[in-house]
């Protein structure tokens, strides 16, 4: 049986970013996978050298709407690593609040995705209506939905008012508590695991060697979370707890999605009880001096890391991002090997691409040359 | 820390501690494979995070940092390529997750890794002019605007 | 007004063409499909492919890579087709105005029926953007 050339992108009708995939097709089990990315690509790393370093957490936090709080963090941290700077406990705290807070929505904004693609509507439609309340408290906190720049170097811009700490422990116990009932449907709705279980296997072995990080490396049971091994802002007075599950599959990966939403509830519960008062900023320094800083955060999707080299003024010399869905394209190019076209969608969508994949899906047969399409209805319906 | 000095040996040329769990370790252009080859055979699991390249003007400065699991050190490998000279050695077959980060390195900054098996540009679009950098300081963005 | 453009203004379906955004725009204008804000009550679908869809959303810079795609796209969708703007960088090319790969701005490569500025743009905002479209096309009959 010769094999086809199948080409995924760059349109999809949910949410995600333009890139594209080329797999190589034998009948239905997919051999081999070229990744074909770069749509989005808008040259950042070169315009946060013509910033200074106030205008570049606008820009950094921008790299990814999602997650914009992560890399807010993580840049102010690369340039306080630099200026050596020491934040007021407070601020540690606020940080970890806003940072949980991201987790949350973007890990609900994928587990409702993952449930739509998996012909799922309803879920998907209830568990962003959850989606709502989070949102909502992000911007009381924040200044924001989304895109806040919420983080300075220093600290942070906004305080916490007794009036909204009440409404955040009120709107996190409510939240808790559905976030168990969706525990039972992904855990174990028989649809849901069918379209799951075994699908789109990734070993340890090949997570550790192909570098993979977050959620898609701890659901093939290697336990590396930022927060656990190399603690930032407020997380080793926190009492954190590391989810990892160890099948290595579609369904573990959205398990491990699914437990940390919950720990992050805990975790800002615990950050309300313990954060101390005081201020949350710091006058930041004039310049950067000339030095390297590098912070890693553990951001939804994996790690984090910017790397930054300060020249002794006001713009960096250079700022080098490295984004988690990056480090996980070897990883899910492993694990589209020797699964079927239907399982595509599910297996793209369980590393929590930052980038998308599609609607559209071209097959070109090499022999005929004849061009076919399929929408992704059609596709995820020829699984099961 | 001192451990990690043991390893590298004499390839290398400079190791400072940064703070209580990173070490800033310079060798040879030669030398980073066997200092990641020494690094992983004594420390086992090793994290690559990120490769950075810097273009400082009068050299490009190569940093692999590298996370080691169970000794919970991050150990900046630096190396340095001459400008006229910008090629080392691929480590894709010690880490094969590096694959992505050396083409990005290369489609930036104009480094040549010997060995890699893909090496082809990653994010720029089909029509970018060859030999332009963008990463470089002297790269000439005016012409693609 | 015919039965055509009353169809038409009751019910537009949209397609949602991400030009390389930093997904803001895209989260907000997703977030405009659920409960809370809930725009099916309008007969607005999100639809999947080009050749259903009345209208376009368009987000993000639109980078190098895929002003080609999106002018396709746009192509294929039949007439009539409207393009709504979401966002500040599809007005101007936003916070990347000068970064080497981004068009300043989608009507550079489309016609834009209506603009919603914002980084991003509230829901709300979304929606009142597509609500004067509909009120443009009830104008124009």
């Amino acid at each position: 049986m010769s094999s086809i050339d199948l080409v995924i992108g760059p349109q999809h009708p949910a949410l995600h970013e333009p890139e594209r995939f080329l797999f190589k097709v034998e009948g239905e089990t997919v051999i081999d996978v070229e990744p074909r990315i770069g749509y989005v690509h808008r040259g950042i790393e070169k315009a946060l050298e013509n910033r200074t370093f106030v205008q570049g957490v606008y820009l950094a936090e921008r790299v990814c709407g999602i997650c914009n709080v992560a890399h807010s963090l993580c840049y102010v941290q690369a340039m306080e690593d630099i200026c050596e700077v020491e934040l007021p406990e407070r601020a540690k705290y606020l940080r970890v609040i806003a940072h949980e807070l991201n987790r949350i929505h973007s890990h609900i904004l994928l587990l409702g995705v993952a449930g739509e693609l998996l012909g799922f509507m309803t879920l998907f439609m209830l568990m962003w209506r959850d989606r709502e309340d989070v949102m909502d408290l992000i911007e009381r906190l924040t200044g924001n939905r989304v895109n806040s720049a919420y983080n300075v170097v220093g600290g942070v811009r906004r305080d916490i008012d007794s009036k909204l700490a009440e409404d955040l422990r009120k709107v996190m116990d409510r939240l808790y508590e559905r976030m168990v009932r969706y525990k039972k449907v992904f855990a174990n709705d028989p649809t849901v695991r069918a379209r799951t279980v075994g699908v789109g296997l990734l070993s340890r072995a090949k997570a550790v060697d192909l570098c993979a990080v977050g959620p898609t490396t701890r659901g093939s049971g290697v336990k590396a979370d930022v927060r656990d091994y190399l603690p930032y802002a407020a997380y080793e007075d926190l009492d954190f707890k590391l989810v990892s599950y160890e099948e290595g599959d579609v369904w573990a990966r959205l398990m491990v999605r699914v437990d940390e939403t919950l720990e992050a509830i805990e975790l800002i519960k615990r950050s309300l009880d313990k954060m101390p008062s005081g201020p949350i900023c710091i006058k930041p320094p004039r310049v950067i001096p000339k030095g390297e800083g590098f912070s890693v955060v553990e951001a939804p999707r994996g790690d984090l890391n910017y790397h930054v080299y300060g020249k002794g003024a006001s713009t960096p010399d250079r700022v080098k991002i490295r984004t988690p869905t990056y480090a996980n394209i070897p990883a899910v190019c492993e694990m589209f090997k020797g699964g079927y076209i239907a399982d595509i969608p599910a297996t793209l969508v369980s590393i929590d691409p930052c980038f998308a994949c599609t609607d559209r899906v071209a097959i070109i047969n090499v022999e005929t040359g004849e061009r076919r399409s399929l929408t992704i209805e059609e596709l995820t319906r020829r699984g099961k | 820390m001192k451990a990690v000095r043991e390893v590298l040996g004499s390839s290398l040329l400079e190791g400072v501690t940064v703070k209580p769990n990173r070490v800033n370790m310079v060798v040879d252009k030669g030398a980073h494979r066997r200092a990641i080859e020494a690094l992983k055979s004594k420390f086992g699991e090793v994290h690559l995070f990120s490769i950075v390249g810097a273009d400082l003007k009068d050299r490009l400065e190569l940093t692999y940092n590298l996370w080691l699991y169970e000794a919970k050190i991050h150990v900046m490998l630096k190396t340095s390529l001459p400008l006229d000279g910008l090629e080392i050695e691929t480590i894709t077959d010690l880490i094969p997750g590096s694959t992505l980060y050396e083409r990005e390195v290369y489609e930036m900054l104009g480094v040549i890794f010997k060995g890699h098996p893909n090496l082809k540009r990653l994010f720029l679009p089909e029509d970018w002019p060859e030999g332009l950098w963008p990463l470089r300081k002297n790269a000439k963005l005016e012409e693609v605007a | 007004m015919g039965l055509i453009s009353w169809a038409r203004l009751k019910s537009p379906w949209i397609l949602h063409f991400n030009s390389g955004g930093c997904n803001g725009c895209d989260i907000e204008v997703l977030a405009v499909l659920t409960p809370r804000f809930d725009v099916e009550r309008f007969g607005i679908l999100l639809k999947g492919s080009p050749r259903h869809a009345d209208v376009i959303v368009v987000t993000g810079p639109i980078t190098r890579q895929v002003a080609a795609r999106l002018k396709r796209i746009y192509e294929q969708v039949p007439d009539p087709k409207f393009v709504v703007a979401v966002g500040t960088c599809t007005l101007s090319g936003g916070v990347f105005q000068d970064c080497y790969n981004v068009l300043k701005g989608v009507d550079k490569v489309v016609p834009v029926d209506a603009y919603v500025p914002g980084c991003p743009p509230r829901p709300d905002a979304i929606i009142y953007g597509i609500a004067k479209l509909l009120g443009k096309l009830k104008g124009g009959g």
